[in-house]
């Protein structure tokens, strides 16, 4: 038997007594799942798995066990990217071991015990023969797993699994035993920052939001992730959705909005796809729509992909692109919980957010508020890429310092790389280097050496970056994604790129230099929203820590790194916009 | 896949999609569009002028409005895809592994920039500005269903022609390769 996708149509539940029968019923399924005389072949297929062949493992894995008693289900990647396609074994009478890195052609072998030497981790405390416990390796060590505690555990696809390991617990508490007020005083204790790049505390958001008097009023889960940096967001859709569907209805419950959006980024088909089925077998078993479990409250629901433009991710942005204009930002006030979609207030949070909210809920503010630092309070989301060893996305405590973040948990420098930086915040901040890596993690530590958290994505770089021609790459990309609302992001950032086209190309001038200091300061202070905000910071980083670089192209006419078409003919200068 | 450019729209199928599009009110409409142009942008690889009228008229807009998405959501084309389609991730583990080169050489070998289609209609690139998340396997390009990593220009090339060549052996077709402007600068 297969279970590529849960088949099963849940029936409607119209009461909490329903729910928590069917809730009993799925722990004992999924207890017994575990517990039997057959062999549990789980393969993790997300978007970045399939890219490396886990549908043909999946595949192998049901052939291989043809006519045997095991079982074969899928459940998402669970973060460690640098072991895929992996699938993990249950065999009868023993914990689950996890094997990475296969083929095809070597599932047969896995399978019969006969490639061991595929063993990644085995799940338990001690070691099963010589296979390690895998919470033991680096990259699982340092972490600490509240969103994605189900990840690479259940079946995306399947509410009985996800319901078996608590999901919509948090929701019934919401739903029957907590007023809003005092939901929202969880959030508030537990110091939940936002996760989308600006750290604004949620229980104050959440607070306006109840306190707004129009009607109707929604709640938005920005999805949108359209970061050059970043992958966090879609894998939650692809591994929890449920999750993310719960923290959206617990906001609409808490903050007394009738509807609950959450806008997906459209370049992630699996994260779409795997939300909408998570939306639609919640909407059968009851748990969106009028009178909810008999609780009395109503909650509607729509899902809406984004079209591939990053600033759809700016809150008003992201509303007109609901309401299906162009995405171009707004001044503010009025303030999106005031006058949001369709001039209704509207709550917006990020997905990681929102995922965090479902364990507060169930376990309280205080206990979210012992994570992590004074400030910055529970668990963070992080991806990084470049030129790593054990690459992905990883959820750790705040207050980790980043270099336990790269030479650990993401395995170090790839052999025959060398550490220059690394980039941080995105295209919204500047490069750290080496001697800033013990600074620890947070919302506040990273923005005195001109780095920033932003949304957890770091992109490491090595010495055959040029610093010039990044700076240019991350001005270029801000250029590309203006809305070109207002001058002074349309017109200075091209004004930045075609300066630093000039050094690159070995024409710069020494005045080049603050002559983007100046242009920089006015695209900061005179930018309509956050992109033109925070643009040329990148630049400014790059120059700061880089100068000699930058020096260089202009007075020496070399670039160190090799990189840069210094006497190339201008033909060269439109190189990849 | 994405049908070709000799195949065009057929407006028929434009309308069965929209037939599933049915808003209660004019918001709901409204919301409704983007969804709308991606699915026919999905199915077809572009949305055309009379794509893009059915749809204003299905959900009670104007085409100007219309227009106004497809040219600033960069997801959209307006023009009909070459026969094999490939999205080119420039995302930042791509862009520190290389994928500027890849941008260079597409540009030197081909011809072709973000958004363009080979002279001969094999080839349509899409840079994406966004990351594709396979960022163990920078650089990296979805060349129609399929992904390639940890690429060089020639072996990207090679991933280019391979699959023309695949396609044209399928196809039975005995067409000279696609035209390479380093090795035939005629
Ligand atoms: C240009 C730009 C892009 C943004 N992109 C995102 C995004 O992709 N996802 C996100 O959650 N927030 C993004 N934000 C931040 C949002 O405006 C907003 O602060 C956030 O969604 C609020 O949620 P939070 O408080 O839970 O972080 C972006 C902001 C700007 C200025
Ligand atoms: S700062 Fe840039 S992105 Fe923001 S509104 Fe102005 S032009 Fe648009």
């Amino acid at each position: 038997m297969s279970t590529l996708s849960a088949t099963s149509t849940p029936i409607q539940l119209s009461s909490r007594a329903d729910f928590e029968a069917y809730r009993d019923q799925a722990v004992q399924r999924w207890a017994s799942l575990w517990n039997g005389n057959q062999t549990v072949v789980s393969v993790g297929i997300g978007s970045c798995s399939v890219a490396k062949g886990a549908l043909d493992v999946f595949a192998a894995c049901e052939a291989a066990l043809q006519g045997q008693e095991g079982i074969v289900r899928q459940v998402s990647c669970d973060g460690a990217c640098w072991m895929e396609p992996w699938i993990e074994v249950k065999r009868p009478g023993q914990p689950p071991v996890i094997y990475g890195n296969l083929a095809p052609s070597e599932i047969s072998d896995v399978l019969a015990g006969r490639l061991e030497a595929r063993a990644i981790g085995v799940r338990a405390e001690q070691p099963l023969g010589s296979i390690p416990p895998l919470a033991r390796l680096p990259f699982f060590k340092h972490q600490q797993r509240i969103v994605l505690a189900n990840v690479g555990v259940i079946d995306p696809d399947s509410i009985e699994d996800a319901i078996a390991r608590g999901a919509y617990s948090a929701y019934l508490k919401v739903l029957f035993d907590l007023s809003g007020e005092e939901a929202i005083a969880e959030l508030t204790a537990s110091g939940l920052r936002g996760r989308g790049g600006a750290g604004f505390p949620a229980g104050i958001k959440w607070e306006s939001g109840r306190k707004a008097k129009a009607r109707p009023k929604f709640v938005v889960c920005n999805s949108h992730e359209g970061e050059p940096n970043v992958y966090k967001d879609r894998r939650i859709h692809e591994g929890d959705p449920h999750r993310i569907l719960e923290g959206i209805l617990i906001a609409c419950i808490a903050c007394g909005a009738e509807r609950g959006y959450n806008y997906i980024g459209g370049e992630y088909p699996l994260a779409i796809k795997r939300f909408r089925k998570a939306v639609q077998d919640a909407e059968r078993l009851g748990l969106i729509g009028k009178n909810v479990l008999g609780s009395g409250k109503n909650v509607a629901f729509r899902v809406r992909t984004g079209g591939g433009a990053y600033i759809c991710g700016e809150g008003s942005a992201l509303m007109y692109s609901i309401m299906g204009v162009r995405g171009q930002p707004r001044t503010k006030p009025p303030r999106s919980v005031e006058e949001g979609i369709w001039k209704r207030p509207t709550v917006a949070n990020n997905t990681e957010t929102l995922a965090n909210v479902p364990d507060i809920i169930l376990k309280g503010g205080e206990w979210y508020a012992g994570i992590g630092t004074e400030k910055s309070k529970g668990t963070k989301l992080m991806t990084v890429q470049g030129p790593l060893k054990t690459m992905g996305l990883v959820e750790v405590p705040m207050g980790i310092t980043l270099r336990t973040l790269i030479e650990e948990v993401w395995g170090g420098m790839r052999d025959g790389y060398r550490f220059k930086g690394i980039q941080t915040g995105g295209v919204s901040a500047g490069p750290l280097k080496e001697e800033h890596l013990d600074l620890p993690i947070d919302f506040d530590s990273l923005t005195s050496e001109g780095g920033m958290l932003g949304s957890g994505g770091f992109a490491v770089f090595d010495e055959s970056v040029c610093a010039v021609d990044y700076a240019r790459y991350l001005t270029a990309f801000n250029r590309y994604e203006s809305c070109s609302k207002c001058v002074p992001c349309r017109l200075g950032n091209p004004a930045l790129v075609e300066i630093l086209d000039r050094i690159r190309l070995g024409r710069g001038a020494e005045a080049d230099l603050p002559l983007m200091d100046r242009t920089s300061k006015h695209i900061i202070e005179l930018s309509l929203c956050g992109l033109g905000q925070v643009a040329p910071a990148p630049l400014l980083g790059m120059m700061k820590m880089y100068p000699e670089e930058f020096r260089a192209h202009i007075v020496d006419g070399v670039c160190p790194s090799g990189v840069c078409p210094i006497s190339a003919d201008d033909a060269v200068l439109a190189a990849g916009d | 896949m994405a049908q070709t450019a000799e195949a065009g729209i057929d407006l028929a199928v434009v309308r069965e999609l929209m037939s599933h599009f049915k808003p209660q009110d004019h918001q709901e409409a409204q919301e409704l569009i983007l969804s709308a142009l991606q699915e026919i942008n999905e199915h077809f690889g572009y949305v055309s002028l009379e794509a893009a009228e059915i749809v204003a008229d299905h959900l009670d807009t104007t085409v100007n409005r219309i227009y106004g998405l497809l040219t600033f959501y960069a997801d959209f084309r307006t023009e009909p895809r070459g026969r094999h389609f490939m999205l080119l991730c420039h995302g930042m583990s791509c862009y520190v592994l290389g994928s500027q080169q890849l941008v260079q050489d597409l540009k030197d070998r081909y011809g072709v920039g973000d958004g363009d289609t080979t002279a001969d209609g094999e080839l349509t690139v899409q840079v994406v500005n966004g990351c594709l998340g396979v960022c163990d396997r920078a650089p990296i390009v979805k060349l129609d269903d399929s992904f390639h990593g940890d690429l060089t220009p020639d072996s990207l090339n090679d991933v280019i022609q391979r699959a023309i060549a695949a396609r044209r052996a399928a196809e039975g077709s005995h067409v000279n390769p696609i035209r390479d402007l380093h090795s035939n600068p005629a």
